[in-house]
């Protein structure tokens, strides 16, 4: 699946959700203060960086599960590459940086 | 002290790939939830057996030249030679803390490097080891302690709004063990902001500076453990320890000209250390050169019932002989063979930099060090890259949940930290602790299958992965005329490569003399900068920078 980037507004709704579900509540900061120790303004750009770099990257980076396991039980996946791959079906990707194959189920 | 000297460094006797399975069973602890924030509890547990070598130590060692411009003062002397002179009856623990004691009181206005001085119970305790022989290794040093150690009955705030009225009622292990080697704690140091960056305020305003530019704030002490760096530089404590997460002892170290070691990961116990990463928190010595920080680290490590990390490992190493270097025809060399992996390019070039290196290679060379070119293992960039060094954050944010639910401004101008590792997802953090096992695996498999100790271009991979590193100075940024101030080189070694590390920096330094460079004292105008009624603003780091900068 094509990625469409969040907007700013998406990723600002995001993050204030997520913080009120567990209880956190950013609205005690000044909006914009640029001389507190912590504004709202600051703190959402900083998460928003978090997730617009560090996540995509994180979660597009693939280990082979053989090679480093996940848990300590056989990897499952390099079958199920094995089996696609033989059926002509689109697969994860084997290991590496990288965005994924963008028809990877 | 062990016999591991009679068959090798303690690097030699290890199972990497015990180790890398340790460190695997270490981020599933974690990931199980594992980090808590110390509890008051009973006292800690009692130290190890008095070292046995300290005596021999001390007989060998050189006696200080106290001819040598300078040393009329003590505070000059190193707590080896201090130690030294207080076992020979030529200097008592009293004059040697009150030497320090009288530089904070003419200098800390300008450096500001204490949060909070123990300066009467100091004394005290020097007049009562005065009135005893000298036992511990560390008997009658001052010593500075990074203000997240706990302290038994002392404020212990890691510069933070969150801890800004605690006082422990028992002292982290690290520290106890320092006291009972016959060490006096001077004080508690400034920091970054719960070890996040460079001394700041909990909101934000920089205190500490360099002691090499104090009239200059722009110009780091380095990040985190900079108070306990500028006390030591500005020979306002004879030796110090701080914590490294991400390159916390050992920047710091490399700003102000000192030896610090961040040892391998459970070497010494954090019991009663403030946490801001479980699988990457490391304390160590930010010392004057490598005898003293052997001295500290080995008063301060071995196994702690109350840290599961410092269990089970390779007995502790002999410390204090791997930092006597031996004397050979050709002058001081190295306890045992050594190859030191050198990265491609690494000492390449026309500039000044280039050329400190290849002396210091030289040097080693002359020392008996066999050089080895080495490269990074493939994908080494790739995992030990920013991205994945962001999954140090939901460990920080975790323990300090209700603190975050409670109020966010306790966390003053150290928030985003918190809030971001909040965005990690479960199975983001788990990839980033597999990746952490697979560069972990290149580095004892590949990159450190060549050599015994290899230099670093950073200290990121080596934060990430517990291996030891060491930072020490070779020469002097001279580029910057106006504020010259040391230049120095990271190394790292294999799981317990303590002591080949403390012999090689101690062999490079009976060679060189760049660790026995002083900073001058603050002019009259570095004064009036920053204190008195015309001081200015030292400047100040705002929410956003300093998560970018936070370790």
């Amino acid at each position: 699946m094509r990625r469409r980037p969040p907007s700013r507004e998406e990723l600002d709704d995001y993050i204030r959700t997520r913080l009120a579900l567990i209880g956190i509540d950013l609205s005690v900061l000044p909006e914009d203060d640029p001389d507190a120790p912590a504004d709202q303004l600051r703190v959402l750009r900083s998460a928003r960086r978090v997730l617009e770099q560090t996540v995509p990257a994180l979660s597009d980076y693939s280990l082979d599960p053989q090679e480093v396991p996940p848990s300590m039980y056989p990897a499952h996946l390099p079958a199920v590459r094995q089996v696609a791959m033989e059926e002509g079906r689109p697969a994860p990707a084997a290991g590496g940086s990288g965005r994924p194959e963008e028809d990877a189920p | 002290m062990s016999d591991v000297s009679a068959e090798g460094p303690s690097d030699l006797l290890v199972d990497r790939r015990d180790f890398v399975a340790r460190m695997g069973a270490l981020a599933a602890v974690a990931a199980a939830g594992g980090c808590t924030l110390p509890r008051e509890a009973g006292p800690a547990p009692p130290p190890p057996e008095a070292v046995e070598g300290a005596r021999a130590f001390f007989r060998d060692a050189p006696r200080p030249d106290l001819s040598r411009p300078g040393y009329a003062d003590p505070a000059e002397l190193t707590a080896w030679q201090a130690g030294t002179l207080i076992r020979d009856g030529e200097l008592a623990a009293t004059e040697f803390l009150e030497a320090h004691l009288a530089r904070i009181r003419r200098w800390d206005q300008v450096y500001m490097a204490f949060n909070h001085l123990l300066d009467e119970d100091g004394l005290r305790r020097a007049a009562a080891l005065d009135d005893g022989e000298p036992q511990g290794l560390l008997h009658g040093i001052p010593l500075a302690i990074k203000d997240n150690y706990y302290t038994a009955g002392v404020p212990t705030t890691a510069n933070s709004h969150i801890f800004r009225d605690f006082v422990p009622d028992f002292s982290a292990t690290a520290v106890h063990r320092l006291e009972q080697a016959g060490g006096i704690l001077l004080g508690k140091t400034q920091m970054g902001p719960l070890a996040t960056t460079r001394a700041l305020t909990p909101d934000g305003e920089v205190t500490t500076v360099n002691a090499w530019a104090p009239g200059e704030p722009r110009i780091s002490p380095g990040g985190s453990s900079s108070g306990s760096a500028t006390a030591v530089a500005a020979r306002m404590a004879a030796s110090s320890i701080g914590t490294q997460t991400g390159g916390s002892i050992t920047v710091p170290s490399l700003a102000q000209g000192l030896t610090g070691l961040k040892p391998t990961m459970g070497r010494v116990s954090l019991y009663g250390v403030i946490p801001l990463t479980y699988t990457r928190d490391h304390p160590g010595p930010l010392a004057r050169d490598a005898r003293d920080a052997a001295l500290l680290l080995q008063a301060m490590a071995g196994p702690d019932p109350r840290d599961p990390r410092t269990q089970g490992l390779p007995p502790v190493g002999d410390f204090l002989t791997a930092a006597t270097p031996v004397e050979e025809s050709g002058g001081p060399g190295l306890r045992w063979p050594t190859r030191i992996g050198v990265l491609a390019g690494w000492a390449d070039g026309d500039g000044e930099e280039a050329r400190q290196r290849r002396a210091f290679l030289r040097t080693m060379e002359e020392a008996g060090a066999d050089l080895v070119e080495v490269e990074l293992p493939e994908r080494w960039s790739e995992l030990a890259s920013g991205t994945f060094n962001a999954v140090r954050l939901p460990e920080r944010s975790e323990p300090f949940l209700e603190y975050l639910k409670d109020d966010v401004r306790l966390f003053g101008v150290s928030l985003s930290s918190w809030i971001n590792g909040l965005f990690i997802s479960g199975d983001e953090y788990l990839k980033g602790q597999r990746a952490k096992l697979a560069l972990l695996r290149l580095a004892v498999d590949e990159l450190l299958a060549k050599c015994d100790v290899v230099v670093q271009t950073g200290h990121v991979p080596f934060d990430m992965i517990g291996l030891p590193l060491a930072a020490l100075p070779i020469g002097m940024r001279e580029e910057d005329e106006e504020h010259p101030r040391p230049r120095g080189i990271l190394l790292g070694a294999g799981p317990f490569g303590e002591e080949r590390l403390l012999s090689v920096a101690a062999a490079y330094q009976a060679r060189t003399d760049w660790h026995t460079r002083r900073p001058p004292e603050p002019t009259a105008d570095d004064e009036a900068r920053l204190t008195g009624p015309r001081a200015r603003s030292r400047g100040r780091l705002d929410v956003e920078s300093v998560a970018r900068r936070s370790q």
